[in-house]
C-alpha cells in the first residue's frame, strides 16, 4: 500500500459503482470523529453528504460498488486518472459483490427471465472488483466496512503512517474476546478461519457462523477447510459450496471452492419464470 | 454479604485437610468476596464452560459435563450433581492476568520533543477459583517467561501478585487430555493457595500458603476422615489411568529437533488453516503484537498490546519478507517451540497438557498424532517389536552362506553371512542366533551387524566347534536359528546419555549398538565407550573404533590387561578407566558386556558414580542347547537367559546376579 | 620458584589429593615441586632406590617389568590423579617396576627421604596422607588381581 499524499488538507472524494450505500454510510456513521474528519479533509465530491460537486483532481478518492455495467469500465478508468490515492471500500469494490454471484450463471438467461424488455438493460456480463481495472493504492473490506479501520485509515493518511489492518483470521478476535467458536462447539460451519479480521467478529458473537463478507485473508487454506467439512459431516458439497458463495465468493480461492463445489446455482433454462437465487437449504 | 460471625465459632484449627460440606460451599465465595476480590469461576455460556465472573455458587456448571475430542466440544447432563464434573474450557486464566487487549504507552509529540508515558492499570483483586493442574502449571510457565528472567512484564507482575488461587482436582478427563505426559497433572501438588476436591457429600479442602491457610480457618470445616482422603487420591488415580501416556515426553526434545525436514510437516500444513486458534487457547503462548491508536492529528498515540500468533503470515514479516513464508514453516515454528525449544529458552516445557489446542482446532489437527508421527519415540516395549525367530523348534535350522571372513584378532573372526531369511535382517541389537555346523552342538552368537540382506557374526575360536566356525571359507554354509533374544533398550537412551563398557569378545554383541547410535547420533547425548581386552593385539574392529571416536561423536576409551612397549594407551583394567571420573551418573544408562565378573565389577563402580539399577544392563551368558527355553540349560533363577534375556538390567537380576551357585 | 597457593590448586584438582584440609594441602605444597618430563623420558628403574613418589597431573606413565624369555611389559598406566613411585613411603624403598612417561608428563613430585621424615614427623600429616596411600594401592592391587584373572583369556583355560 503506498504511503500517504503529505497534502496539508487532502482533497477527498466519494463515488459509488454498484453497491448499496452501506459503506459510504459508515464515512457518515461516524459521530465521534466527523468533526475531526471534516477539519483534516476538504470532502469536494460525495453526492451522499453534500451537495459540493468536483470532478477531480482528487488526492484521496473513496470508491464503493463493483464494475457491472458498460459505462463502468470508462469511467473508473477516468476517476483513476485523477486520483492519488485510490481506496476502494467494501465487499463490491474489493471482491465483486454479492452480485458477482452472476458469474457463474448465464447473465442473459436472468436477464431475459427477469425483465420484460431486456433490451434496456445495460449491464456486464460479470460484476469484477475495482481492482481487475485499476490499480488500486488500498482496500478496505467488508459488508459494510468496520468504522475503526477507516478511522485507521484515515488517521494514516493524516499522520503519514502506515495502516493497522491485520491480515489474520476471524478466530482470532474471536479467541480475543472470548467468544466461544461455534464450530467446535455447535458444529455450525463458520468461514472465519479463512476469513480476513476486521469486523470484530461480529457474527460468531451473536451465534452464527462467518459468511466471509471480509474476503478470504492471505494464504487462505479454504481447500482444508473444505476437506474438513466433508469429512466432518455427510454433508453434499454444493452444501459447501454455498458457505463460499457469498458476498466475497469472487475472490480467490474462494472462487474456486465454488466453481468446484458448485454453490453458485447457474439458470436452469430462460424461462418466463424468474430465476430466483438459489436457496439455502441444509443444517446451519 | 458479610459474614459476621466465624461460622466455626472459635474451635480448633484443624490439622491436614479439613471437609466442607456442598451446602457451606458458598460460605468460600462470601469471604472471598468480602476480602475484595472479584471471584472468577467456571459457568455455562454459549454452549460451553467458561470462567467468567461469578458470585454465587449457584452459577457454577451444577451437573454438567464436557465431551471434548479433535474440533468437538459439547456439553453433557451428568445426571448428578457435582459441580466440577469437567475440565477445561476454552478460556484460559490468561485471559486475566495477561489479557488480550491491554494499553502500554501513551506518547504525545509536538514536532519536536517527544514523550512517553507508560500506562498503569491498577487490576483488582481476583480470585480463580477451579485452576485445574495443568493451569496451574500454566501460570508457573507464563510467570518463568513473563516475571521470571532478567527483564519482566510489568502489567504481569501486578496482576499476578493479586490473584489468589482456588484449585480443584480433577476428577474426570476428556480424551483430550494429556497432563500425565508434560507431567503436570492430574495431581495437584502445589502452586494453590486452597485445593478443593470435590466428593458426593462435599469437598476435601487444603490449603497450601499462609494465605490459604487463613481462609480455610474461616471455613466451617471439620477433619476430613481417611475413607475421604483416600476416595480422592483413588479417583485421581482413576483420572490419571484414564489418561494414560499419550506422549512418551522422554527425549521429545532431541527427538523433535532432529526431524526439520520431516515429510510429514507438509502433510499437516495442507489441513492447517494456520487460523490461530491454537496458539489464542494455549495458556502458556505469549506472543503479542503493538497496535497504535491516534487521533487525525496525530500528536498523541496510545500504544496497545495484544495477543498475536506466530501462525499469522505477517508474524515474521520484515521488509524483504517473511521469514515463514509458508504455512508449514510456521506449523512447525509452533510445534517444535512448544514442545522443544522452550526448554532452551525456559527450562521448561511449553505444553501443559491441557488440551485445548486439539479440541479448539476446527478442524480438528491433534498435536500428539503429529508428534508420534513426526517424532515417534524408539519403541517403549522392545517385546512387541521383536521379530519372530526362523527355525524355532529344536530340530530345525535354516542355512546361510559365508560371503566374507574377517580375522579381527589372532582369535577371533567375523563372518559376514548372506541368503539368510529376512527376520534375521529385521533382528534387534542384542539378539542372537544358535549356530550351527553338523556334527558339532549348536551355540548361541551375538549378531554383531545387521545388514539389509544378511547378518555378521563374530565369533571366537574358544573351542572346537567356534574354532571350525572361524575356519569356514567364502561360500560355505552354516546353519541358524534366530535371531533369539531380547534386545539393548536403546529406546531407553534417547535423549540421554549413555556409557556402554565392554571387556574383549563382549564389544560384538554392542556393536549393532553403536551402529544404531552412529546412524541417528543426534537423538543421543554424551555417549561414551569404555573397551578393555587383554592385549592390544586383542582389540576388536580397531578401523570402526578409530571412526566412532574422530568423526561420530562417540568417546571412545580403551585399555589393555598388558602391553609391549609399542603401545601408548593405558594399561589397566576397565573399571579404572571410569571409577574415578568426575560424571554424575543419575541421568544415565549403561550397557555392559563382558566376563561377568568384569559385568559385576562394573556394575558396582557405575552404581558409585550414580547410575540407577534399572538403567543398567548387562547381557548374560549362559550355556545353551536351544536358544528358545526348551532345553532347561540356561536357567538363572526365575528366568531363562534365552528367552528371558539375554539382556537384563540389574534391577531384574536383584542379588543373584553376581552370586555364587545360582 | 614454587609458588604455593598454584600448587594446592593443582593438587586440589586431583582425585588423590583433594579434599585434604588446608593446613595438609599446604604442608605438602611445602614439599612438593613441579615436575615435567618428556615422552619416553625414564623416570626410575625397577630395583632401584625408590627416591621419587609423584602425583600425574598431566600425561601418562607406564609401569613396566621385563619378563626375561618374553620382554618388557607394560603391567600398568598411571593415568593422571593416580600416583607412582608409592615405594618411595613403604619399605625397602625400592621400585618394583620401571616408570617410563609416555606421553609429555606434569606431575608434583616428593622427594623419598624427606617425605619420609616429614610423614614421621608430623602426626597430622602422616594421618591425613597414609589412608590416601593405602586407597591408591589397594586400587592398584584390585586391578592386578583381575588382570591376573586373564578374564579375557580363551575360555577353555585348564590350567588348574
Amino acid at each position: 500500500m503506498a504511503h500517504a499524499p503529505v497534502a496539508a488538507r487532502p482533497r477527498v472524494g466519494v463515488v459509488k459503482f454498484a453497491s448499496c450505500d452501506g459503506c459510504q454510510l459508515t464515512l457518515l456513521d461516524l459521530e465521534d470523529e466527523l468533526l475531526s474528519v471534516v477539519d483534516h479533509f476538504d470532502i469536494v465530491d460525495f453526492p451522499e453528504a453534500t451537495s459540493a460537486r468536483s470532478a477531480g483532481p482528487y488526492d484521496v478518492l473513496f470508491v464503493e460498488g463493483s464494475v457491472s455495467e458498460p459505462a463502468h469500465l470508462e469511467r473508473i478508468v477516468e476517476l483513476r486518472r485523477r486520483t492519488r490515492f485510490l481506496v476502494t471500500i467494501g465487499a463490491c469494490a474489493t471482491a465483486g459483490g454479492i452480485q458477482a454471484l452472476r458469474n457463474w450463471g448465464d447473465h442473459d438467461a436472468f436477464r431475459a427471465g427477469v425483465y420484460s424488455n431486456p433490451e434496456w438493460i445495460s449491464s456486464l456480463a460479470r460484476s469484477t472488483p475495482i481492482s481487475e481495472h485499476v490499480t488500486v493504492d488500498a482496500e478496505l473490506r467488508g459488508c459494510p466496512i468496520d468504522p475503526h479501520q477507516l478511522v485507521e485509515l484515515l488517521t494514516a493518511l493524516t499522520t503519514g503512517r502506515r495502516a493497522q489492518l491485520r491480515d489474520e483470521s476471524v478466530c482470532m478476535e474471536c479467541k480475543r474476546r472470548g467468544v466461544v467458536c461455534v464450530m467446535v462447539s455447535k458444529g455450525i460451519p463458520c468461514l472465519g478461519q479463512v476469513t480476513q479480521t476486521g469486523c470484530g467478529a461480529i457474527c460468531p458473537r451473536f451465534g452464527r457462523g462467518c459468511y466471509g463478507c471480509f474476503g478470504p485473508r492471505e494464504q487462505a487454506n479454504a481447500a482444508g477447510l473444505t476437506r474438513h467439512l466433508q469429512m466432518a459431516g455427510d454433508r453434499p458439497r454444493e452444501e459447501i459450496g454455498r458457505l463460499f458463495a457469498g458476498f466475497t465468493a469472487y475472490s480467490e480461492p474462494f472462487r474456486s471452492m465454488v466453481t468446484e463445489l458448485g454453490g453458485a446455482r447457474t439458470a436452469r433454462g430462460a424461462t418466463t419464470t424468474a430465476a430466483g437465487p438459489a436457496p439455502r437449504g441444509g443444517k446451519a | 454479604m458479610p459474614v459476621t460471625r466465624s461460622p466455626r465459632g472459635g474451635r480448633p484449627t484443624i490439622e491436614g485437610p479439613g471437609f466442607l460440606a456442598r451446602a457451606d460451599l458458598q460460605f468460600l465465595f462470601d469471604l472471598l468476596r468480602e476480602d475484595g476480590r472479584r471471584l472468577i469461576g467456571p459457568t455455562v455460556a454459549d454452549g460451553a464452560i467458561i470462567y467468567d465472573d461469578i458470585s454465587s455458587v449457584d452459577e457454577l456448571p451444577r451437573g454438567w459435563g464436557d465431551e471434548q475430542s479433535p474440533g468437538r466440544y459439547r456439553l453433557r447432563r451428568r445426571g448428578d450433581e457435582q459441580l466440577f464434573g469437567y475440565v477445561v474450557g476454552p478460556t484460559a486464566w490468561k485471559k486475566w492476568t495477561f489479557p488480550a487487549l491491554i494499553p502500554l504507552t501513551r506518547s504525545s509529540h509536538d514536532g519536536h520533543k517527544v514523550s512517553f508515558e507508560p500506562e498503569q492499570t491498577p487490576p483488582p483483586k481476583l480470585a480463580f477459583l477451579g485452576v485445574r493442574a495443568c493451569e496451574i502449571a500454566a501460570l508457573a510457565v507464563q510467570d518463568r517467561v513473563l516475571i521470571g528472567s532478567e527483564f519482566i512484564d510489568p502489567d504481569y507482575m501486578v496482576r499476578r501478585a493479586n490473584v489468589m488461587v482456588v484449585a480443584v482436582q480433577c476428577t474426570t478427563s476428556a480424551s483430550t487430555c494429556f497432563c500425565t505426559s508434560m507431567g503436570t497433572g492430574p495431581e495437584v501438588t502445589q502452586g494453590y493457595d486452597l485445593l478443593l476436591t470435590e466428593l458426593d457429600a462435599g469437598f476435601l479442602v487444603d490449603a497450601g500458603t499462609p494465605a490459604g491457610r487463613l481462609l480455610l480457618d474461616r471455613l466451617p470445616l471439620r477433619a476430613a476422615s481417611s475413607a475421604e482422603q483416600y476416595g480422592v487420591a483413588a479417583t485421581v488415580a482413576a483420572v490419571r489411568a484414564r489418561i494414560g501416556d499419550p506422549i512418551p515426553a522422554d527425549g521429545l526434545h532431541d527427538r523433535l529437533l532432529a526431524q526439520l525436514d520431516h515429510p510429514r510437516w507438509a502433510q499437516v500444513a495442507e489441513r492447517c488453516i494456520t487460523c490461530g486458534n491454537c496458539t489464542l487457547a494455549c495458556p502458556t503462548c505469549f506472543c503479542t503484537t503493538l497496535s497504535q491508536t491516534t487521533d487525525m492529528s496525530g500528536l498523541t498515540a496510545l500504544a496497545s498490546r495484544s495477543w498475536d500468533s506466530c501462525f499469522s503470515p505477517g508474524f515474521a514479516k520484515v521488509a524483504g519478507g517473511s521469514f515463514r513464508a509458508r504455512p508449514r514453516d510456521r506449523y512447525r515454528q509452533w510445534l517444535t517451540h512448544k514442545f522443544a525449544t522452550w526448554w532452551d529458552q525456559f527450562g521448561t516445557s511449553g505444553c501443559v497438557g491441557c488440551g485445548r489446542c486439539i479440541t479448539w482446532c476446527p478442524v480438528g489437527i491433534d498435536v500428539r498424532d503429529e508428534l508420534n508421527a513426526i517424532a515417534p519415540p524408539v519403541p517403549l516395549s522392545p517385546e512387541s517389536r521383536l521379530v519372530e525367530p526362523v527355525a524355532a523348534t529344536p530340530n530345525d535350522f535354516v542355512t546361510a552362506r559365508v560371503v566374507n571372513t574377517k580375522a579381527e584378532t589372532a582369535d577371533t573372526t567375523t563372518l559376514t553371512l548372506t541368503g539368510v531369511d529376512p527376520a534375521f535382517s529385521h533382528g534387534s541389537t542384542g539378539q542372537f542366533a544358535m549356530v550351527a555346523l553338523p556334527g558339532f552342538p549348536p551355540l548361541p552368537i551375538s549378531i554383531s551387524r545387521f545388514l539389509p540382506d544378511g547378518i555378521e557374526l563374530t565369533i571366537r575360536g574358544a573351542g572346537p566347534a567356534t574354532k571350525a566356525m572361524c575356519a569356514l571359507q567364502l561360500g560355505d554354509q552354516v546353519g541358524l536359528r534366530g535371531p533369539l533374544g531380547n534386545n539393548w533398550p536403546l529406546d531407553r537412551a534417547v535423549g540421554r546419555d549413555l556409557v556402554i563398557v565392554t571387556g574383549g569378545i563382549g564389544l560384538a554383541p554392542l556393536r549393532p549398538v553403536l551402529h544404531a547410535i552412529v546412524a541417528d547420533r543426534r537423538r543421543f547425548g554424551d555417549v561414551k565407550l569404555f573397551y578393555g581386552a587383554r592385549t592390544p593385539a586383542d582389540l576388536l574392529y580397531r578401523d570402526e573404533l578409530d571412526r566412532w571416536a574422530k568423526r561420530d561423536g562417540i568417546e571412545v576409551s580403551l585399555t589393555v590387561d598388558r602391553a609391549g612397549p609399542d603401545w601408548a594407551g593405558r594399561v589397566g583394567i576397565v573399571t579404572h578407566l571410569f571409577d574415578q571420573a568426575a560424571w554424575d551418573g543419575t541421568n544415565m544408562i549403561a550397557f555392559v558386556c563382558g566376563p561377568e565378573r568384569m559385568m559385576q565389577a562394573t556394575s558396582t563402580t557405575l552404581a558409585g558414580r550414580g547410575v540407577s539399577a534399572s538403567r543398567i544392563h548387562v547381557t548374560l551368558e549362559r550355556h545353551m542347547e536351544c536358544g528358545i527355553g526348551l532345553c532347561g540349560h540356561c536357567q538363572m533363577g526365575k528366568y531363562f537367559v534365552c528367552r528371558d534375556g539375554p539382556v537384563f538390567s540389574i534391577a531384574q537380576l536383584g542379588d543373584t546376579f553376581g552370586r555364587e551357585g545360582i | 620458584m614454587q609458588d604455593h597457593g598454584s600448587l594446592v590448586a593443582v593438587l586440589n584438582s586431583t582425585w588423590f589429593a583433594s579434599g585434604l584440609e588446608p593446613g595438609i594441602q599446604t604442608r605438602l605444597a611445602e614439599l612438593s615441586r613441579t615436575f615435567t618430563a618428556e615422552a619416553g623420558q625414564e623416570l626410575f628403574r625397577e630395583g632401584d632406590e625408590s627416591e621419587v613418589f609423584g602425583v600425574v597431573i598431566k600425561g601418562r606413565v607406564a609401569l613396566r617389568t621385563l619378563v626375561p624369555e618374553r620382554g618388557d611389559f607394560t603391567i600398568l598406566t598411571v593415568e593422571p590423579g593416580d600416583v607412582y613411585g608409592w615405594s618411595a613411603v613403604v619399605p625397602p624403598y625400592r621400585s618394583t617396576s620401571t616408570a617410563v612417561a609416555i606421553e609429555t608428563l606434569e606431575a608434583i613430585t616428593f622427594e623419598g627421604p624427606a617425605l619420609r621424615a616429614a610423614l614421621r614427623e608430623d602426626a597430622a600429616l602422616a594421618q591425613a596422607l597414609y589412608p590416601r596411600i593405602l586407597v591408591a594401592v589397594a586400587r592398584r592391587l584390585t586391578a592386578t588381581r583381575v588382570q591376573l584373572m586373564d578374564l579375557f583369556a580363551a575360555e577353555e583355560v585348564r590350567s588348574w
